[in-house]
C-alpha cells in the first residue's frame, strides 16, 4: 500500500498530464456535432455575451461596404419588381385576371433577422454564432443567409443565442445547380481560401463558362430556390471519370459579416416527415 | 503572494479576452494567426509544481476553445506544451536558480535568452496545435505555411506584450 503510494506520490504530475490529455481527446474525438452541447459553444451564455460586448464595438467597422452591398442589392430588386409588375399587367391584359398564377418560390418562407457576434474563418472547421435562439424560434438546421447569398445552417441552438455551421466547414454540403442548364452539384469548403470553394458531381456533359453563376437547388428545404451562390472560376482536376469538379468564387463575404437572415420554411416539417433519411 | 495570484487571474482573463475579441480575427494572407494566449504558460513561475502547470494550461486551452469552437484543440495542444516548457527554457538558460524573479520575463532572462524561449515556446505550440487541426484536412504544404506565419505572428506579438507589461513595471518603480 505504502509503495503505491510512493509510487503515486512520484509519478503524479505523469498522471495528470495522462488524464488532461484524454480528457482533451474524448473532447476533440467526441464526433457529431449535433450532439456536442450548447454550453460547450461559443452559443453558451458566458461565451455569447462577452461577443456581444465585442460585437458591439467592431460591429461599426464595415457599415460603409455593408451599406453599398445592400444599396445594390435593393436596386437590382427594385429593378426585378419593376420588370415583374410589367410582366404582370400585360399578362393581365391580355388574359383575364383570375386565371393567372404567379410562381412565387418565396411564399412558402419566412426570415428571421439576427446579428452575428462571432465568426471564424480561420479553422479547418468554422463557426458562426447569432444573438437570436430559441427564444426567437430559432431551431436546428435552418438556413441562413445575408445580402450577398448563403452563410451556413444552425447548428445549436441556446435560449438567446445560436451557433451556425459555417459554409467554410466541410461538414455542410449545400445541393446547387448552374443557373443556365439547372445542372445539379453539391457545394464543399475545401479550407483552402474563405473566398472559394468547389461544387462537386457535376455531370461530364454539364456545359459551363466562367462567371456563370450558381444558385441553390431548393432540393434541401433549408433554402429557397434560386437564391445566388457563387460563381463559377475554373474546372478542377479530379480522378472521377464520369463527373467534374468546378472551383467556385463564393459571393457572400465571410470576413465581413454583420448581419444574416434565417430561413424559417414553413412546410419543413412535413417535408422532413416524407424524408426521414435525406436532409443531413 | 497573493498580489501575484491576482495579477495572474487578470493576466488570464486579458489574454483570453484579447485572443477571443482581437486576435482570432486577425488572419493574415489566409495563413497567419496568432496564438497569442499562450504567454500565460510562459509566464508562470519556474518554481511552480508541474500539476500546476498543467492544470492551468489545460483550462486555458479548454477556455479558449470553448469561445473559438474548436473543443478539444487548443486543450490538448496547451497540456502537451505544459511539461516541454521548462526544458526548452533550461536548453537556453541552464542555471535557473539564478534567476532573480522566478517568473520568465524579457527583464529576468535578459532579452536575448527571452527571445530564443519565446520563439522556441511559440514554434512548439504553432506545430502541436495546426498539427492537430490538421487531424481532417490534410494539406502539407498550406500546414508548414501556417506554422512558419503564425509562430512568426505569435512571436512578435508576444514580446510586445512583455515589453509592455515590463514597461509598465520599471515605470512604477520609479
Amino acid at each position: 500500500m505504502r509503495n503505491l503510494f510512493d509510487f503515486l506520490l512520484r509519478f503524479r504530475a505523469w498522471i495528470v498530464f495522462i488524464i488532461y490529455v484524454v480528457l482533451s481527446c474524448i473532447l476533440l474525438f467526441s464526433g457529431n456535432p449535433y450532439q456536442r452541447h450548447v454550453y460547450m459553444t461559443s452559443a453558451s451564455q458566458v461565451s455569447a455575451s462577452v461577443y456581444d460586448v465585442g460585437q458591439s464595438v467592431t460591429g461599426y467597422f464595415h457599415l460603409r461596404s455593408i451599406n453599398d452591398d445592400l444599396q445594390r442589392r435593393n436596386a437590382q430588386l427594385e429593378s426585378e419588381v419593376i420588370a415583374l409588375r410589367s410582366t404582370v399587367n400585360s399578362l393581365r391584359l391580355e388574359l383575364s385576371s383570375d386565371s393567372i398564377t404567379i410562381a412565387e418560390p418565396l411564399k412558402d418562407f419566412d426570415f428571421i433577422l439576427a446579428s452575428v457576434i462571432n465568426n471564424s474563418i480561420t479553422h479547418p472547421h468554422n463557426f458562426i454564432t447569432i444573438s437570436k435562439g430559441e427564444a426567437d424560434g430559432v431551431k436546428p438546421e435552418m438556413g441562413v443567409m445575408d445580402q450577398n447569398g448563403i452563410v451556413g445552417v444552425v447548428d445549436v441552438t441556446g435560449k438567446h443565442y445560436s451557433r451556425i455551421m459555417s459554409l467554410l466547414n466541410p461538414d455542410f454540403r449545400l445541393s446547387c445547380k448552374l443557373k443556365n442548364s439547372d445542372v445539379i452539384g453539391s457545394l464543399v469548403w475545401d479550407g483552402k481560401s474563405p473566398r472559394e470553394a468547389l461544387l462537386e458531381e457535376i455531370p461530364k456533359q454539364a456545359v459551363y463558362a466562367p462567371g456563370d453563376t450558381i444558385i441553390t437547388s431548393g432540393y434541401s428545404a433549408m433554402f429557397p430556390d434560386g437564391i445566388p451562390v457563387a460563381t463559377v472560376m475554373s474546372n478542377e482536376r479530379t480522378h472521377d471519370d464520369n463527373f467534374f469538379t468546378l472551383r467556385v468564387k463564393l459571393l457572400t463575404d465571410f470576413t465581413k459579416l454583420s448581419t444574416v437572415q434565417l430561413v424559417v420554411s414553413n412546410n419543413r416539417d412535413e417535408i422532413k416527415k416524407l424524408e426521414p433519411n435525406n436532409i443531413k | 503572494m497573493t498580489k501575484s495570484i491576482l495579477q495572474f487571474i487578470l493576466l488570464y482573463i486579458i489574454l483570453v479576452m484579447a485572443q477571443v475579441l482581437v486576435f482570432n480575427r486577425l488572419y493574415l494572407f489566409d495563413t497567419a494567426l496568432p496564438l497569442v494566449f499562450i504567454y500565460f504558460i510562459m509566464r508562470l513561475p519556474v518554481t511552480m509544481s508541474l500539476v500546476w502547470v498543467l492544470t492551468l494550461s489545460f483550462l486555458l486551452g479548454f477556455t479558449i476553445d470553448v469561445f473559438s469552437d474548436t473543443l478539444g484543440m487548443n486543450a490538448l495542444a496547451c497540456t502537451l506544451l505544459a511539461p516541454m516548457r521548462l526544458p526548452v527554457l533550461r536548453l537556453y538558460f541552464p542555471r535557473e536558480e539564478d534567476l532573480t524573479n522566478p517568473e520568465p520575463s524579457m527583464r529576468s532572462l535578459g532579452v536575448g535568452v527571452y527571445m530564443k524561449f519565446a520563439i522556441s515556446i511559440s514554434l512548439l505550440y504553432c506545430i502541436l496545435f495546426f498539427t492537430i487541426e490538421s487531424f481532417t484536412f490534410f494539406n502539407i504544404g498550406k500546414l508548414i505555411l501556417r506554422i512558419i506565419g503564425s509562430s512568426i505572428l505569435t512571436f512578435i506579438i508576444i514580446m510586445c506584450i512583455d515589453s509592455l507589461i515590463n514597461h509598465q513595471r520599471s515605470e512604477k518603480r520609479l
